[in-house]
């Protein structure tokens, strides 16, 4: 009997198929900032709080999101654009319509982007099945409408989702799903019809974690994320890794925290074999070159 | 019951017993500290059963999100994909041979690591159910009996032999559970970190003795609860161990540290891990050795009390 949700096969990293990243490199690196907005008042469903601080609106925590925005994103930029990164955003898909600069600015960039839900306080939790069919058509047509291209993948919504999450992602023709922490490398996800796998993003590198949820600053930050490099690097030599750095412009774009991603791009990107890409095209060249080996492989192991 | 103020402790589990007035505790080959490293293989459940009892501070996920909960759940799975070879690979380098706590749906779900582990030296030992069912008061005796019954029935089907030791998950118990634990035939239990040394536990039936574990090195108390940065706790692992090793030249002692392959074995925190472990290898008597060798020497120790 497998255990619920009994939607990932079992497969120990010492044993699996090699991955060879394109042009031998031996890490897959993807920047995901998050370009978010949550709602001034936003509709408390009773599942989980947007604010749970105060009454709405809570200006304070509603405003420090904001700066992100105004501000913290634009700052971001900087580091990003001298290393010559080409980030997959984790986008809010509501912001193409509030925020145009930020859309263009993305658009400019040639970024990526992976669904974080309509707003960063739309949980999916309570969705019906038909609810979230709906949701997929419209972050795929918000997607379109703005940017000219095809979303491939989601981590849901403030990390939210249903019990039909990849199912009802596979059939709208998503290829990746983000909400697993469970290994460094793409795994397939068992879904009732289609392929979906999971891209490796991160809760551990991940500034909101770091940061506000578990109170370091942003030397620490930067300091894990330099010694995460170097393990998946080593490891990288025999077989692919990935890692992904999560950023949320309203902490990382701060003006004492902003040089310690100069730091970590800095420090990464001197290396050669690293395949500094987005989750779409790790998604893409996983399900085109492993997928079905690695299906087979869990089958052999039983 | 609240306390009756006399000498001695509040329960019957023990006697009170300061090391500091204790008989000389020696290890094999007059070695200081015996280095015990524990690591837990646990499963947290997608749904857990209606009754079940989940620790307050259960770590895993970064913060706990409504069902379903795919970030904490699979984040947790890390340990059994990914992080337990590197933990494994890391004791390896040094020679030390883990003491792996596995719960029931682990061992009955992941065979391929139970034969991995039991490859690799390992003494297996009991671990409860699933971290998402904590042993407390809550469970009648009945219960709390076919909890234990369960898991050490799950663990001898997938080991080939019934476990002698245990450690609960997340370290709980009923005022029960020392006894009932000795009934189902454990010889030792790693849920009291009161020690540096391991002691015995009277029980009407059977014969068990404590082995204790240190709390605040436990990666899960230091870096998820307690939040000391990664850097900071290879610092305290050696610091500890430092004293330790001082003081084990008077009196040994037992340095039991319980590691969680979800949080020390990703990628950022294994080197730290490392450090800590080739810092306290590179001293002469140091013993590492697994639960049941522990207990084993102990008890030939205090044979004729």
């Amino acid at each position: 009997m497998a255990l619920a949700p009994n939607r990932v096969d079992y497969l120990p990293i010492i044993d699996r198929p090699v991955i060879k990243w394109p042009n031998e490199a031996r890490v897959a690196l993807w920047i995901s900032p998050n370009v978010e907005h949550y709602e001034y008042l936003p509709d408390n469903k009773g599942v989980r709080n947007p604010w749970p601080r105060t009454p709405y609106p809570d200006v304070q925590q509603y405003s420090y999101r904001d700066y992100g925005n105004r501000v913290g994103f634009w700052r971001m930029l900087e580091p990003l654009d001298k290393y010559g990164i080409r980030c997959c955003v984790s986008l809010n898909l509501a912001v193409l319509e509030h925020f145009p600069e930020i859309a263009e600015a993305m658009k400019q960039r040639d970024w990526d982007y992976m669904s974080h839900g309509i707003y960063n306080t739309r949980y999916l939790y309570t969705y019906s099945e038909e609810e979230e069919r709906e949701f997929y058509r419209d972050c795929i047509e918000t997607l379109r409408r703005h940017t000219g291209k095809q979303l491939k993948g989601m981590l849901g919504p403030a990390i939210s989702g249903s019990v039909n999450t990849p199912d009802l992602m596979a059939e709208a023709g998503l290829i990746y799903h983000t909400d697993w922490m469970h290994d460094d490398q793409p795994v397939p996800i068992k879904v009732r019809s289609g392929k979906l796998v999971s891209v490796p993003y991160s809760i551990e590198l991940n500034d909101s974690s770091v940061l506000r949820d578990n109170h370091y600053e942003a030397d620490y930050f930067a300091m894990i994320c330099k010694a995460q490099f170097d393990q998946l690097y080593k490891e990288g030599a025999e077989s692919g890794r990935v890692m992904c750095i999560a950023l949320h412009p309203f902490l990382i774009g701060q003006p004492h925290r902003i040089k310690y991603l100069d730091d970590i791009l800095g420090y990464i990107m001197s290396h050669d074999g690293v395949w500094q890409t987005t989750a779409d095209e790790i998604a893409e060249y996983y399900i085109s070159n492993y997928y079905d080996q690695a299906v087979a492989h869990a089958e052999k192991l039983g | 019951m609240p306390a009756e103020r006399k000498p001695g402790m509040d329960h019957q589990h023990y006697d009170w017993s300061p090391l500091s007035t204790r008989e000389i505790l020696r290890w094999p080959d007059q070695a200081r500290l015996a280095l015990c490293v524990v690591i837990v293989l646990e499963h947290m459940e997608w749904q857990p059963p209606a009754g079940s009892f989940q620790a307050a501070n259960l770590a895993g996920g970064s913060v706990a999100r409504p069902f379903p909960d795919y970030a904490r759940i699979s984040h947790r799975d890390y340990g059994h994909r990914v992080g337990i070879f590197r933990v494994l690979d890391v004791l390896d380098k040094y020679g030390i041979k883990a003491t792996v706590a596995m719960d029931a749906l682990t061992a009955e779900n992941y065979p391929y690591l139970v034969r991995h582990c039991l490859d690799r030296g390992c003494e297996i030992i009991g671990h409860g159910v699933s971290v998402s069912r904590m042993i407390t008061s809550d469970m009648s005796q009945e219960e709390e009996e076919e909890y234990i019954n369960e898991s050490l029935s799950a663990l001898t089907g997938a080991i080939g032999h019934r476990p002698v030791g245990w450690l609960g998950p997340e370290y709980g118990e009923s005022i029960r559970t020392p006894q009932l634990l000795a009934q189902a035939g454990i010889r030792y239990v790693c849920d009291w970190p009161n020690d540096e040394q391991p002691y015995p536990i009277k029980t009407p039936e059977g014969e068990l003795f404590a082995l204790p574990l240190m709390l605040e090195l436990d990666d899960v108390v230091a870096l998820a609860h307690r939040r000391v940065p990664v850097d900071r706790y290879a610092e305290m692992l050696k610091e500890g161990f430092d004293v330790m090793y001082q003081d084990g030249k008077q009196n040994g002692r037992v340095l039991g540290l319980n590691l969680h392959p979800w949080l020390i074995g990703q990628p950022f925190r294994i080197g730290f891990l490392d450090e800590a472990l080739g810092h306290m290898m590179r001293r002469q008597g140091v013993w590492t050795a697994t639960g049941t060798e522990i207990i084993d020497w102990y008890k030939s120790c205090h044979s004729g009390d």
